[in-house]
């Protein structure tokens, strides 16, 4: 599995590479000194798991997976002491390692993540082909965080250049226009119902005729959707395939 | 033996005289009110209670007087209810002008002023207020409503007797208005004091606290066993340095001043630490002048570890090419100057970040000043400047000669 060290301190990297070297399926592809390197490098060297530093720089480690284009590699984040960030570490049940690492913990972390690796063929940040179902979305709201698989999303919501994610009982704002988000998401699965939002079809519960040839879609939990009557016959077409 | 203008006929309706202006305005608000605007309506409605019992209990008083002692050859025209309802419409008048004159008490800013400029300020006002009663007293008894007077006394001795019951009861009634600001003042002046103290009691505790950096702690340790395998000797050194600086730091906490060349030796320690992890980032220049070197200062333990600590955090850790801190120290005048220099904008938003690490020292720098105030008075003090050009410059200023605590 191809590992990218993403940590500003040249002794840290250090100390992680050496830590890593007992783990022979693991193939350090790279180091990155800050968020930016790390945006650069990505894409190029492909790595399927990154070890991420939070304070960095300029820019802290989680932003580094809020501009990275999905789908997303995994990730270990690492801190030194930081208890906002363990807090949110946490609540999203990421795996992270605090310095200094204890091997122990390292093999732990890695045993978690191998079972669901499709490592070898993964291309994280390329940013060109879909999102399949079970890729993960990364999204911040102040303290909380969320890798969401794109078969959680019930609705993508337009706000300006942002979009509203809503999945669970959440519903955190994502830092990409909802254009973007479209482009990425397989057609089969998802839906423009109008020029404000994307549905989840596998989400659909129930669909009642609107207003002048319009439809309304009901979503699994409880929302509503409207469709004018253009996008109404375009859903007609798709569902009745 | 009525202490006001003589008696007539008059309606009654003067007693229901409103509580005027702040009060009726302040009934619109609702409940969702701030404690001050809270406050002040309470205060509002234990005026209006103090003034209508006052001026109630002052009316009973005097139809009892009146009752009792009645001058027979004074009643000679005027009717009981006569009396009574002249007793009321002179209270109705006091009521207006102790109300109006509340309000110019509030806005000249006397209820702020100490008792012996307040005496000849109380007894000049109650004259004017007692005048102004008795003019209007008289105008309306004998100028408006033509009544005759009840009694055999000529108008000018009654002028003058109501003159000076006039006198007197303003001049209660005033003392009694600023008694209660002044109890209130003082009790203010209490609370604040017991605020401050708190206050003292809780930087102690967080300097207490926050002392060692957990996060430069837990990161030197991962450098550090990176450093053994890399670099041998420099990790046995840096073992060291660490050693002493948590030394220092769980004895210093004890001590209410430590020698400023121990405390430069710590900064020295803490420093080469902070260059094992950021190796060519971190740049360090030291100023220190002769005189202070030689001097035997006494400065607040961590005082300069923690803008130090706080120019490392902000301008080399948020820098991805980091930066030079400069920290100089001079004797100036007769106080003891130090500065710590980073690269840095103090008026940039902090990053989301940056304000996460920062929050902590930002409240070490509070707790220094605030500990350098204790320690050597008002003259002591820790500024925070935008210079040089694109830098921060903490300032610290320590009299050598403090006052006396």
């Amino acid at each position: 599995m191809k590992v990218l060290l993403v940590d500003d301190e040249r002794l840290a990297r250090n100390e992680l590479r050496r830590l890593l070297a007992a783990h022979a399926d693991l193939e350090i592809v790279g180091e990155a000194v800050d968020v930016e390197d790390a945006l650069a490098k990505i894409p190029v060297l492909k790595p399927a798991l990154i070890f991420l530093d939070v304070q960095m720089p300029g820019a802290d480690g989680f932003s580094l997976l809020e501009r990275l284009e999905p789908p997303l590699p995994q990730v270990i984040f690492t801190t030194a002491y930081d208890e906002f960030a363990v807090k949110a570490f946490e609540f999203s049940a990421l795996d992270y390692l605090l310095k200094p690492v204890d091997p122990n913990r390292l093999v732990a972390a890695l045993e978690k993540l191998r079972p669901r690796g499709s490592a070898e063929t993964f291309e994280p940040g390329s940013g060109t082909h879909r999102l399949t179902l079970e890729d993960k979305v990364f999204v911040r709201e102040g303290e909380r965080c969320w890798f969401v698989p794109v078969k959680n999303l019930r609705l993508l919501e337009s706000e300006g250049n942002y979009t509203r994610l809503y999945f669970d009982d959440q519903k955190p704002q994502l830092f990409r226009s909802l254009t973007a988000m479209e482009e990425r998401l397989d057609p089969k699965g998802f839906f423009r119902a109008n020029r404000k939002q994307v549905i989840n079809l596998a989400w659909v519960d129930g669909i009642e005729p609107w207003f002048s040839g319009g439809l309304l879609v009901k979503l699994k939990g409880g929302m509503k959707v409207e469709l004018s009557r253009r996008q109404a016959q375009d859903f007609r077409e798709r569902m009745s395939l | 033996m009525s202490f006001a203008p003589p008696a007539a006929r008059a309606t009654p309706d003067v007693l229901a005289v409103p509580p005027l202006g702040v009060v009726r305005s302040s009934v619109k608000m609702d409940t969702a009110m701030d404690p001050s605007a809270r406050l002040q309506r309470a205060k509002e409605r234990l005026y209006v209670l103090c003034q209508a019992g006052g001026w109630v209990f002052f009316l009973v008083l005097q139809i009892v007087f009146i009752a009792l002692f009645r001058d027979k050859d004074t009643a000679g025209k005027a009717t009981q209810a006569d009396i009574v309802l002249s007793l009321v419409r002179v209270v109705a008048e006091g009521i207006l002008i102790t109300h109006y004159v509340r309000i110019y008490l509030t806005r000249w800013g006397w209820k702020d002023l100490g008792w012996r400029p307040l005496i000849p300020r109380i007894i000049g006002m109650a004259l004017a207020m007692s005048a102004i009663w008795t003019a209007a007293g008289f105008a309306l008894d004998f100028g408006l409503l033509r009544i005759d007077s009840p009694t055999k006394y000529p108008l000018w001795l009654l002028m003058t007797s109501s003159l000076v019951n006039g006198a007197i009861m303003m001049t209660g009634w005033l003392c009694l208005y600023f008694f209660y600001h002044l109890f209130e003042r003082l009790n203010r002046l209490q609370v604040g004091q017991l605020q401050l103290a708190a206050t003292v009691k809780e930087a102690e505790l967080r300097a207490l606290k926050s002392q060692v950096n957990p996060h430069f702690l837990f990161n030197s340790l991962n450098s550090l066993r990176a450093l053994i395998d890399e670099d041998a000797p420099r990790a046995r050194e840096a073992v060291t340095r660490l050693a002493n600086m948590l030394r220092y730091s769980l004895q210093s906490g004890q001590q209410e001043t430590v020698p400023l060349e121990e405390e430069i030796r710590i900064v020295e320690d803490y420093l080469a630490l902070e260059q094992i992890r950021h190796e060519n980032r971190l740049r360090v220049r030291w100023e220190i002048a002769e005189n202070v070197r030689s001097g035997a200062l006494a400065v607040p333990p961590m005082l300069l570890q923690t803008l130090v600590e706080n120019a490392v955090k902000y301008g080399i850790s948020t820098r991805r090419d980091g930066g030079e801190l400069v920290i100089s120290t001079c004797l100036e005048g007769a106080a003891l100057n130090i500065r710590v220099t980073n690269p840095g904008d103090l008026s940039a938003p902090a990053s989301p970040a940056a304000a996460r690490a920062g929050s902590s020292t930002g409240v070490g720098l509070r707790n220094a000043s605030e500990r350098l105030k204790l320690l050597f008075g008002e003259r002591a003090a820790l500024t925070l400047l935008a210079e040089p050009p694109g830098c921060v410059t903490a300032d610290v200023l320590i009299p050598l000669n403090p006052p006396a605590r």
